[in-house]
């Protein structure tokens, strides 16, 4: 009858909630906040190789920022110029990804056009968001190439006379780097603004169509300002990911950002760092100004984010 | 009066949906041109690349597939079976750690809690590269490059997933469900994998498919860990092949490794697309 | 053979433990006490529940009565006094070494295992031997009349189903004591007459104590051997059904069990030859003999009372209150009269005798007896018998 009863402290399980957290925090700690701080300590200090030669770690204080945003010889700052670059790649593939989601997400939820096979259609406008960016970029080259299929096509119709080298301009390169963006992710973004639209009380639309708004009415004045945080949401994030731009820029110009640096991006400056010269000291400065960057943008999606939460 | 009015409404309606349709085509074959040509191109012999143009058949295929599996250079099925492993226990890591998290946060009230969760959504967007410096000079100066558990056991603070799973565990978990396993006797641990998890499933199935395939996909930081050829992952190889002088390569081989290196995904896909694409959203933002 | 002990149980929500979840709404809170260290849900809780007694802790919502079970269940920390089941001082014991059993107002069933593991899960965990399981798990599916879903998962039951399962899951384990929280709030009210009368079948089936917290006052009446009414953390009346209906000890308890509400009035309370008399304008009614013994014992003077009279203690009759009938309600056997009285609401339930009568807008005169009558007090809202 009688048996040993545990008697406890408290009826409190604060205990295991520090538990269940805790393997979250110590990987972070490990694997993020540790090389966070040991990224920005290291921006501050000449340390690199040339050749065999290891130079540094020397205290340089702001120098290495100095350096990242001091002008060369012809009057460019490279760290500005890649960024430049990646924005202006972002943007050629964002404007028409953002609106040719809106267009596809206001069709697909359309109940008067009443689309059918939108199954089949999500599933074949995702799949690029899913193929490895580096294998699809190697495709592209290989395509594009001037023994590639692309040329000879092009030749054959007479189109052109010989083959095109599509990798050593810069507007070619860039467009093709947009375009591979956008066919990666206006999919993505198609089905999220889907979800935001249909969040929405389907009964605003059906009043005001009783109301006599017609379907451009409807879009700009009910679906787009209700779908606004979700699009805020979607195109800072957006950015964010064009900032990150690397895998296709470095497959399709084999890390050269070809040509003439046109297509050259912040993060593969990064990856040149690393790589090859071991500047863990450019590297940290680089890294924090992309820190702060990419903080100021998290900051803005966190508003928009609690705002959603919040409700 | 009557009838004309409707049947030009008719007619608007008909219009709009072969607008509509005549879009939605044209973007999907958008989408599976270069993966159509891809398949076609692997068929073809490096001579009937070299040669015309044409869309037919090469009839190569498997003899592209042999060659690219036995190539001497290039160890493709090393490197997708690197791939696999990293990818896999990243899925499963990755997923368990997040719900367990998001489990702590959602159910139990400890001081701070509001912070812990604010702290989480505030890191969430910013890119591992911010810290990739610290983390390689790490790596390096403890000699744990070409280390695939490296690229793995990072993957226990996922702030996306947490977020996900915080999300779901919010419309589908009641309190009282945690109670009551308390009640029939159950410790807090065991509560969470036999009673919180289960219940997660489909939450959980998802995100080991996003986190798989981010990890198979993941080339700038395994490029800068991963040295030594034994234990290169896919695209790190894929990235090889452009740099190697492909004039000289068998470009029906180049096709077939980049066939290689997305089929597992793709067949993945295949299956559980719509389970997938219903996951895109669920979590990430509220309508 | 369990006895549960109350001491003066106190729960208090700190301020800083900022909780999320429903148990304490601000708006719920808004009538409870606050205090410079939080929020009291629970003060003064004492109470003996005897071993298989039935207790039903009945309140409007935000009244604690959550909170104690919860705090029985061990869900809830206790802030202050002492829990004892069997004697023996439980305070800090995990919910799952009190050897208690719950079912929870949404079932919380486990959506992913079959009725039977649901019902299996805690002798599970007990590491009981899987044929005893199996025994136990098919005699309470038996009881409960659920054997034929056993294989099903909860989502594929009714909702009436899925209580049964709630309560199977309960008792399956034997526990001492058997709580539960609104379990029939969820149902439909036809499904919760029927679950109510098979709650009794059950009781009668099962050797266990049960504490029940409801908001309804009529399952408290039909279910409780005691029930205990409890308002803004307080407990206001702990007594049979019977007495609790006969005797409420205040204005709250006297308007809150029995349906239709108690209807009152502005009276005064006097003696006149030795004897009470209590008097509504010029309608006077002499109190019955325990009352008038009560009073005196009471040393109670002539005051202003609040009068409270049950609507099916009001006759029709000559010489009584006057008002007029706005609405008159046929129920069956019975008519509804609502009346209004001096500008204020009353209710009057009069036989109908097998002669439908409409009532609506007649003047009438309503009389009842002294041993009716309910007084309370002007100032503190008690009853003046007590």
């Amino acid at each position: 009858m009688k048996k040993a009863i545990k008697h406890r402290k408290s009826v409190s399980y604060t205990k295991w909630a520090y538990i269940f957290i805790a393997p979250f925090f110590i990987s972070y700690t490990v694997f993020t906040l540790v090389p966070q701080f040991l990224t920005i300590y290291n921006s501050f200090f000449e340390n690199y190789r040339n050749g065999l030669q290891q130079i540094g770690p020397n205290f340089v204080g702001l120098q290495n920022y100095v350096q990242l945003l001091t002008p060369d010889k012809t009057g460019t700052v490279d760290f500005l110029k890649y960024f430049g670059n990646a924005m202006a790649m972002w943007i050629v593939g964002a404007v028409p990804q953002f609106i040719i989601a809106l267009l596809l997400a206001v069709l697909f939820t359309s109940a008067r056009l009443n689309l059918k096979g939108q199954g089949i259609a999500k599933t074949i406008i995702y799949m690029p968001n899913l193929i490895m960016a580096s294998a699809f970029s190697m495709l592209i080259f290989a395509l594009f190439s001037n023994v590639g299929p692309i040329n000879k096509l092009l030749v054959a119709s007479g189109v052109i006379d010989q083959a095109f080298d599509f990798l050593s301009f810069k507007i070619p390169v860039r467009t093709i780097i947009a375009f591979m963006n956008f066919i990666m992710w206006f999919g993505n973004t198609t089905i999220v603004l889907m979800a935001g639209i249909m969040g929405i009380d389907q009964s605003l639309f059906e009043s005001a169509n009783m109301d006599g708004a017609n379907a451009i009415h409807v879009f700009f004045d009910i679906t787009l300002p209700l779908l606004m945080p979700i699009l805020t949401y979607a195109m800072i994030t957006s950015l964010i990911g064009g900032i990150q731009m690397f895998d296709v820029p470095q497959v399709i110009t084999n890390g050269k950002g070809t040509p003439n640096m046109t297509s050259q991006t912040v993060i593969m400056m990064l990856n040149n760092y690393l790589s090859t010269s071991k500047n863990y000291g450019m590297a940290g400065a680089l890294s924090v100004m992309l820190f702060i960057i990419t903080g100021i943008l998290s900051f803005l999606v966190f508003r928009t984010l609690s705002k959603q939460y919040k409700k | 009066m009557k009838t004309t009015r409707n049947e030009k409404a008719k007619l608007s309606l008909v219009l709009s949906r072969v607008l509509a349709y005549g879009f939605i085509v044209f973007l999907c074959f958008l989408c599976l041109f270069c993966f159509i040509l891809l398949v076609l191109m692997a068929s073809k012999s490096n001579s009937q690349l070299q040669g015309a143009f044409s869309l037919r058949w090469g009839g190569n295929f498997l003899t592209n597939l042999k060659n690219a599996w036995n190539d001497a250079s290039i160890n493709i099925p090393r490197g997708m079976v690197n791939s696999f492993i990293v990818a896999m226990t990243s899925a499963v890591i990755t997923t368990y750690f997040s719900a367990l998290t998001a489990y702590g946060v959602h159910v139990y009230n400890f001081k701070g809690k509001n912070f812990v969760f604010t702290f989480i959504m505030a890191i969430m967007v910013i890119p591992s590269q911010v810290s990739a410096v610290g983390f390689i000079q790490l790596a390096y100066k403890f000699g744990l490059t070409n280390k695939l558990w490296l690229l793995i056991v990072p993957g226990i603070a996922a702030p996306v997933v947490f977020f996900y799973m915080k999300q779901y565990l919010e419309s589908v978990l009641p309190l009282d469900m945690v109670e009551a396993a308390r009640m029939d006797g159950s410790n807090e641990f065991r509560i969470f994998n036999e009673i919180v998890l289960p219940i997660m499933k489909p939450a959980v199935a998802v995100q080991m498919i996003f986190s798989f395939v981010s990890s198979w996909n993941n080339f700038f930081m395994p490029a800068l860990l991963l040295t030594k050829e034994q234990y290169k992952t896919v695209p790190i190889m894929i990235a090889q092949l452009r740099s190697a002088d492909y004039s000289k390569f068998d470009m029906g081989k180049v096709f077939m490794f980049i066939l290689l290196a997305i089929l597992p995904v793709m067949i993945v896909y295949m299956f559980l697309s719509r389970f997938i694409i219903k996951g895109v959203t669920s979590g990430s933002v509220k309508g | 053979m369990s006895e549960v002990t109350l001491k003066n149980v106190k729960k208090i929500y700190p301020f800083t433990e900022a909780r999320k979840d429903q148990k304490t709404d601000a708006h719920r809170i808004a009538h409870l006490q606050i205090t410079d260290e939080g929020v009291i849900a629970v003060q003064e809780f004492s109470l003996d529940i005897a071993d298989k007694e039935f207790i039903v802790l009945v309140g409007p919502s935000g009244c604690g009565k959550s909170t104690t079970l919860r705090m029985i269940a061990g869900l809830e920390e206790i802030s202050s006094g002492e829990l004892y089941i069997d004697g023996e001082y439980m305070n800090d014991v995990a919910p799952k070494d009190r050897d208690i059993a719950m079912v929870f107002q949404s079932y919380a069933l486990y959506p992913h295992m079959t009725v039977y593991d649901n019902m299996a899960y805690s002798l599970k965990i007990k590491r009981t031997p899987k044929k005893e399981i199996d025994r136990k798990v098919r005699e309470a599916a038996e009881i409960l009349d659920i054997t034929q879903y056993l294989q099903r998962k909860p989502k594929a039951l009714s909702g009436g189903q899925r209580q049964r399962v709630a309560i199977g899951r309960a008792i399956v384990r034997d526990p001492k004591v058997l709580l539960m929280d609104e379990p029939l709030s969820n149902l439909d009210a036809k499904l919760r007459n029927q679950m109510r009368a098979e709650l009794i079948k059950l009781r009668k089936r099962i050797n266990t104590t049960f504490i029940y917290v409801t908001h309804d006052q009529t399952e408290a009446m039909t279910l409780g051997d005691r029930i205990v009414v409890m308002k803004d953390g307080f407990i206001q009346q702990i007594g049979t059904p019977q007495e609790v209906y006969d005797h409420p000890s205040n204005l709250f308890v006297s308007g809150f069990i029995g349906t239709p509400q108690m209807n009152y009035f502005d009276a005064r309370l006097e003696k006149e030859g030795g004897n009470y008399v209590v008097k509504v304008k010029d309608y006077k009614v002499v109190l019955d003999d325990e009352k008038q013994a009560r009073l005196a014992a009471k040393g109670v003077e002539p005051c202003d009372v609040t009068l409270g009279v049950r609507p099916d203690n009001m006759v029709l009759g000559e010489g009584g209150i006057k008002g007029r009938v706005e609405v008159s309600e046929l129920m069956g056997p019975s008519c509804h009269l609502h009346l209004d009285i001096d500008g204020k609401d009353a209710i009057a339930i009069v036989p109908t005798e097998g002669k439908a009568k409409d009532y609506t807008n007649m003047d009438v005169s309503l009389t009842f007896t002294g041993s009716v009558c309910h007084l309370f007090s002007k100032e503190d809202e008690h009853n003046l018998e007590f």
